[in-house]
């Protein structure tokens, strides 16, 4: 078996080196490889040999050991490239046309030889081989040369010396070209020397062609001659260095000898100033430049505003500084600011309160410890502050008050009842001034109390034969004890105002008080009832009457009488506790919408038992029958029926100069009738409750007395604070009986400051500050010069003292 | 009746209905306010909390409560202060504990309409899909083909013309010794031809812009084409331009803009004797892509000194643009008076062409423009412009897309053998995405022969925070926390014109780096690809068909 195979492969062996005889046809010697010099030829017999078989041919005649070989080419590709001596020289000459790429893939110990001009690319990719052209070389020589060594005695084409590198394993690539190059030279070259003579050159302006060294990265390029331009990007042009000069000089030699051009040895070596390198930039050096040729900020002052002018071309219409603003400023160029705007605004309770008064301040007197001066401040607001903020009046202001968000609105009624035993407070010194006030209820006792405690001099006119109007006359005494009311009006009647009781105004008597006073004030109120035609009206009566009757000491018997009331308010409800309190069997509220009582009135008549029915309209009463009946075809029993949908006021004593609207007197918002020197007020001019009265007869009094003291009036119309202003999660809730101090505490303080530096520890920046004044007041101020505007005092200042508005 | 404290939630906003939620982390948080004091729209307010906990510790339950309170940097539930998700808290926390969430679940146009008044905004389309102009891709590329040639190495010409270009055979062409020449003793009308980068800066005036932002502009052109030799001219905007500018030799590197309120004309026109140099072009504006058919109004706040002189108006008054030009009925009528006119104003010297909305009545206008001789080219703005003030409904749903809008223009031009004679000027959301040279050479080779820009710059030069997720978007309120389109000096002078200068240089030769790095592959080097539709593709089907140009997937 064994035997067999060996000689198939010795046969096989043999008829190999047959062929290759008949292939190698064309070597001129021997195929023994001990002949010196084996000449190949690239045309036998007018028969160009193709690239492939010559390559073939070289190959193996050096793999037989030749070591010099001399080529006939005839435009072979690649010629003399890829041998492998191993060590040993090959020598290759080359005559006639060449192909493309001579010494292509160059290896070391090759050494080219070419007689003449060579094609593309000779030397391309060359890895050590050294090529010598005696003669031009076309475009593309020594393309990605990486080692060896060109040597041109004529001229380089376009894109020569392109893509070259050095690699540190070996000595770099050398290409020396005697004449010039063409252009695109040293293209991406990234490493290798090149070396330009530069001797009678094609093109005697340039002798490194158009646009050279293009993305060059590394390498050297020698040159001698003019140039016009490379790219600088890429490249810097420089002298030689002594040990540039040393190299050049010695290699010179080599490569003179080698192209035959000896005698040139000392017109190039004459100076170095005759040379000049380009090397690339250091990626470093590529790092550090600069992107701009010239800075923005040049070519504003050195271009831009040489032409358009100083400042640049909106200097003209600008005033501030042309200086660039960080995002976060202080002072004057802050986009807000903050404002302690302390009592700009109401709090919800004084807001609330018709009257306006500021319950807040109260408590921060208290807080202070000046209990006295803070129940004895509600005289400057109402004369009856135990009767109405203590007793009757809905208290607005503890339903607006923003502690209830948290437990329950601050006891302000409380703080009204305290008022109780206060002393009348001091008068101003008598103006002169005489005013007539009609009517002396709530809004009448309100005017009168405040004009002369502004030192006027005041007629009050009563019909009745006591002052308190409808608060005197109509309110149960169960809702309200008697003596309050009278404690209090005594304190009134200690004021100096010039009473009349039991003084009708009639129209000839309106003359009289109109001619003799400056001003006239109508509070006359609303003291005739409304009723309404059905069949059997005239059998009912009207609550106010009801209630009159009883407060004058006419007790009505109702034992076990079925009361039917027309007109669920809170009169009417008035109306069914009293009737329960004098023996009523049942009562019933009807209504012909949904029912407007509320607050106390309604509480105290829902827990004496009444029953509210609505919508109910009445078709008649039947007095005999003792039934009310009503459109829906429904009946109620019903021994008495009172009617409670509301009084109007009874005018008839007016000038026609005073204009009425539907039975009410028609005044503009300061409160002045058509007539200029009269004016009206409570219900005359509208329904409304007691505190709304009152808090008419002071604003009023306010206006009057800046009328008659030709003095400016502030106007009084603060806003609210929203509730949102306040911080109400600094307080918690709490429990336990009412104290005066303890309520005061619980204020919140809403819009006045409670002074608790709260925004001076915030402050980020330090920028606020607590001033005292000599006076013992103070205030909070800003340094606007640690202000930046961010509003964080304003954010949790408890009380919404702070504001932020804009910094203009 | 409640009383009013019991009042709580009613009618209040939860946070989710807002289109950005601020994140605030307390664990970071200095309680410096730096945020709030940069918040343009006060959509961040400081306030305090109360933490309250309950400890048990014994064996026993034996509760007690700790009641803490802290300060807190929070949301303003408000839709009048709704945060814009611009980021200024971002930008100036040093602790990086605040940061806008975009919140994709808001309801924000359901409640953006108090006092019965529509959402009103600036910036541009609010769409945050993949842009038409990005579908686009380049698909001839050659290597062995054709001459392959190197962005790099190769040099290259990115020039266009703005002007009306004679053909040969209409040019009174004579032989002077050899040498062909114009002859002038021929009384033929030459329109006036200038070679422009293709890539300009477009319309925005000084007004909606801030002095700050529109004179880094201006500089940054100045510097590209003194410097640089990049012809980049730029267009004034309708808003008149400081005379210092108008009497200076740069002018030449600018579009003078006239539309319907023709404000700063009375200034320009007394400025006109003065000029040493005559404007690059004239641009009249019929119409704004971003918002069709919509006018535009400066309030009254914003007209301070700076404005009032430069526009020719008084202090402190409303400044209307009407939507149309008032005296102008029809397209031959408007076409014919105003380009007659404002030819007239230079000696004929200045082209002059038209500026209309993306439109599907363009061509109509082109084919009017055709015959004009006059008309120096026609410049169409598509929907995905900006704007400093409109309506969000005319932003965000008026308009026609630029791409096929363009290009039916361009094709109906090559139907007329009149490519080549009038140049397109394409503009609407040419780099939305930021991709600049690319969605230019897609309009220039679907027909274009320039592109306008205006977001872009702004993004690129000015760090604009604005984004089609409606970031910020603030333009027409005069609040904008760069700097850009406001008159509050405050805020403006945040903005360095030097900066912007610069960056606008930057932006350009990066630019044209990458226009070169489009056309080099393609083989174009010295003639703009205008029209050069083969080498486009785009991967669907139905645009490839619309285009006309090739599908590819």
């Amino acid at each position: 078996m064994r035997a067999k195979k060996r000689t198939e492969a010795q046969k096989r062996r043999s008829a190999e080196v047959l062929k290759k005889k008949k292939k190698f046809q064309n070597l001129q010697t021997s195929e023994l490889p001990s002949f010196r010099t084996i000449i190949i030829h690239g045309n036998v017999r007018g028969n160009r040999v193709p690239s492939r078989i010559l390559e073939e041919q070289t190959q193996h005649t050096v793999q037989e050991g030749t070591r010099e070989l001399h080529i006939m080419a005839d435009g072979q590709h690649g010629i003399g490239g890829r041998i492998w001596p191993r060590k040993e020289t090959v020598k290759i000459t080359v005559e006639g046309p060449v192909g493309q790429r001579l010494g292509s893939m160059g290896m070391p110990g090759t050494e080219i030889v070419v007689k003449g001009s060579v094609s593309d690319d000779v030397g391309w990719l060359n890895c050590g081989a050294k090529i010598t052209v005696l003669g031009d070389a076309t475009n593309g020589a020594w393309n990605a040369a990486a080692q060896g060594i060109l040597y041109i005695q004529g001229s380089g084409g376009a894109r020569c010396d392109t893509m070259t590198k050095h690699n540190p394993r070996f000595n770099p690539p050398q290409s020396w070209y005697f004449r010039n190059v063409g252009d695109s030279f040293a293209e991406f070259k990234a490493g290798g020397i090149s070396v330009i003579c530069g001797v009678n050159p094609r093109n005697p302006k340039n002798i490194i062609g158009y646009r050279p060294c293009i993305g060059m990265v590394g390498g050297i390029i020698y040159f001698r001659g003019p140039i016009q331009g490379y790219s600088e990007k890429d490249v810097k042009l420089l002298n030689l260095t002594p040990q540039d000069w040393e190299w050049l000089r010695t290699n010179m030699k080599h490569f003179l000898e080698a192209i035959d051009r000896k005698s040139y040895y000392k017109e190039l070596t004459r100076s170095t100033e005759d040379w000049k390198k380009l090397i690339a930039y250091t990626p470093q050096e590529k790092r550090e430049r600069k992107w701009f040729k010239i800075s923005a900020v040049d070519f504003r002052k050195n271009m831009w505003e040489k032409e358009v002018g100083q400042g640049g071309i909106f200097a003209e219409y600008l005033s501030h500084e042309l200086t660039v603003l960080p995002y976060i400023t202080t002072g004057n160029e802050r986009r807000n600011k903050p404002v302690w705007a302390n009592e700009k605004y109401l709090p919800p309770c004084a807001y609330a309160c018709p009257t306006r008064i500021p319950s807040h301040k109260r408590a921060t007197l208290i807080r202070q410890g000046k209990i006295h001066d803070a129940l004895e401040l509600v005289l400057q607001y109402s004369p009856l502050p135990a009767t109405v903020c203590g007793q009757i009046c809905p208290n607005l202001c503890m339903n607006a008050c923003t502690r209830g968000q948290i437990d329950k609105p601050l006891a302000i009624n409380k703080y009204g009842s305290l008022a109780l035993e206060l002393p009348s407070p001091k008068k101003e010194k008598p103006t002169g001034h005489k005013i007539a006030v009609i009517g002396g209820g709530p809004a009448g006792l309100s005017a009168s109390w405040q004009l002369a405690l502004k030192g006027h001099n005041v007629d009050l006119y009563e019909a009745a034969d006591k002052l308190g109007g409808k608060v005197e006359l109509c309110i149960p005494r169960e809702r309200l004890p008697h003596e309050i009311l009278e404690k209090e009006l005594s304190r009134f009647s200690e004021i100096g105002v010039n009473v009349h009781l039991n003084t009708r105004v009639d129209s000839y008597k309106f003359h009289e008080i109109y001619k003799n006073h400056e001003i006239v004030v109508i509070a006359c109120g609303a003291h005739q009832p409304r009723t309404v035609k059905f069949d059997g009206s005239e059998h009912i009566i009207s609550a106010y009457d009801f209630l009159k009757d009883i407060n004058s000491g006419k007790k009505p018997v109702l034992k076990g009488k079925k009361v039917v009331v027309i007109g669920a308010g809170n009169v009417g409800m008035d109306v069914a506790s009293e009737a329960y309190m004098y023996g009523a069997e049942s009562v019933i509220a009807v209504d012909i919408q949904k029912p407007a009582a509320f607050g106390k009135e309604m509480e105290l008549a829902a827990s004496k038992g009444t029953k509210i029915l609505w919508p109910k309209f009445t078709e008649r009463y039947d007095h005999k029958e003792k039934k009310i009946y009503f459109k829906d075809g429904s009946s109620l029993d019903a021994d008495i029926v009172v009617i409670s949908i509301g009084d109007v006021p009874l005018l008839d004593f007016l000038s026609p100069s005073i204009h009425t609207e539907k039975g009410w007197i028609e005044v503009n918002d300061i409160g002045q009738t058509s007539d200029v020197k009269v004016f009206a007020i409570g219900d005359a001019t509208q329904p409304g409750l007691v505190t709304h009265a009152i808090g008419q007869g002071r604003v009023l009094a306010d206006i009057i007395h800046y009328q008659l003291m030709h003095a400016p009036r502030q106007s009084e119309v603060k806003q609210v604070i929203p509730y949102d202003r306040i911080r109400t999660e600094y307080y918690d809730a709490c429990t336990g009986d009412f104290t005066p101090e303890k309520e005061a505490n619980k204020c919140m303080s809403c819009a006045a400051c409670r002074d608790c530096r709260m925004c001076e520890a915030t402050c980020y920046w330090g920028a606020i500050s607590r001033v005292e004044h000599k006076d013992g007041s103070y205030e909070y101020i800003v340094d606007e010069d640690k202000c930046i505007g961010c509003g964080f005092c304003a954010g949790i200042c408890p009380c919404g003292v702070w504001e932020m508005v804009e910094n203009v | 009746m409640e009383p009013a404290y019991r009042l709580d939630h009613n009618h209040k906003l939860s946070l989710r209905e807002f289109p950005y939620i601020i994140r605030w982390r307390d664990d970071r948080c200095k309680r410096c306010g730096r945020c709030t004091a940069a918040c343009p729209v006060k959509a961040i307010e400081p306030t305090v909390k109360i933490l309250r906990t309950i400890q048990s510790e014994g064996p026993v339950p034996t509760p007690a409560a700790t009641r803490k309170i802290t300060h807190i940097v929070e949301q303003v539930a408000d839709m009048e202060r709704y945060c814009t998700g611009c980021g200024a808290c971002v930008l100036v926390c040093p602790n990086e504990a605040i940061e806008p969430e975009f919140n994709p679940q808001n309801k924000f146009l359901f409640y953006k309409n108090k006092g019965g008044e529509g959402y009103k905004r600036g910036g541009r389309r609010n769409d945050p899909s993949i842009s038409n102009l990005d579908r686009l891709k380049f698909t001839r590329i050659s290597m062995l083909t054709d001459p392959a040639l190197d962005a790099g190495r190769h040099e290259f010409r990115i020039r266009t013309l703005l002007g009306r270009i004679l053909p040969p055979e209409e040019l009174p062409l004579k032989n002077e010794n050899g040498i062909l020449a114009v002859d002038k003793t021929i009384e033929k009308f030459i329109p006036p031809v200038r070679e422009i980068y293709p890539i300009m800066i477009g319309s925005m005036s000084v007004g909606a812009l801030s002095p700050t932002m529109w004179e880094g502009l201006a500089m940054g052109i100045a510097y590209l084409n003194e410097v640089e030799g990049l012809p980049v001219v730029m267009c004034s905007g309708e808003g008149g331009m400081p005379p210092r500018l108008l009497k200076s030799k740069y002018l030449k590197y600018f579009i003078i803009q006239i539309a319907s309120g023709y404000f700063g004309w009375d200034e320009i026109i007394y400025a006109l004797p003065h000029m040493v140099e005559d404007p690059a072009a004239i641009e009249i504006k019929y119409g704004q892509g971003a918002k069709p058919g919509d006018g535009g109004l400066l309030m009254a706040q914003k007209v301070l000194k700076l404005i009032a002189n430069i526009r020719g108006v008084p202090q402190f008054v409303d400044l209307a643009s009407p939507p149309t030009h008032q005296t102008k009925y029809s397209i031959e009528e408007a076409v014919a008076k105003m380009i007659q006119s404002m030819s007239m104003a230079w000696g004929f010297r200045v082209p002059v062409y038209p500026k209309i909305s993306g439109s599907k009545t363009a061509r109509a206008v082109l084919n009017n423009l055709a015959r004009n001789p006059y008309a120096a080219a026609l410049s169409i703005d598509g929907e995905d412009g900006g704007t400093g003030a409109a309506y969000n409904v005319s932003m965000d749903k008026m308009g026609h897309p630029i791409a096929s809008n363009l290009r039916e223009c361009y094709l109906d031009l090559v139907k007329q053998g009149k490519q080549n004679e009038l140049p397109l000027i394409a503009a609407g959301g040419i780099g939305k995405k930021g991709n600049l040279a690319a969605n230019a050479a897609a309009l220039i080779m679907l027909g274009a022969s320039a592109v306008s820009i205006g977001k872009y710059i702004m993004q690129a030069a000015a760090d604009c925070f604005g984004d089609e997720y409606n970031r910020c978007n603030l333009c027409n309120t005069g609040k904008c926390p760069r700097g850009i389109t406001t008159q509050d000096p405050k805020l403006y002078r945040r903005l360095d014109s030097d900066k912007v200068a610069e960056r606008v240089v930057e932006a350009f030769k990066a630019a044209d780096v990458e226009l070169k790095k489009i056309f080099a592959p393609m083989g174009r080097s010295t003639e703009l690809p205008i029209g050069m539709s083969d080498g486009l593709s785009t991967d669907d089907k139905a645009m490839a068909e619309r285009l006309d140009i090739s599908y590819a997937c």
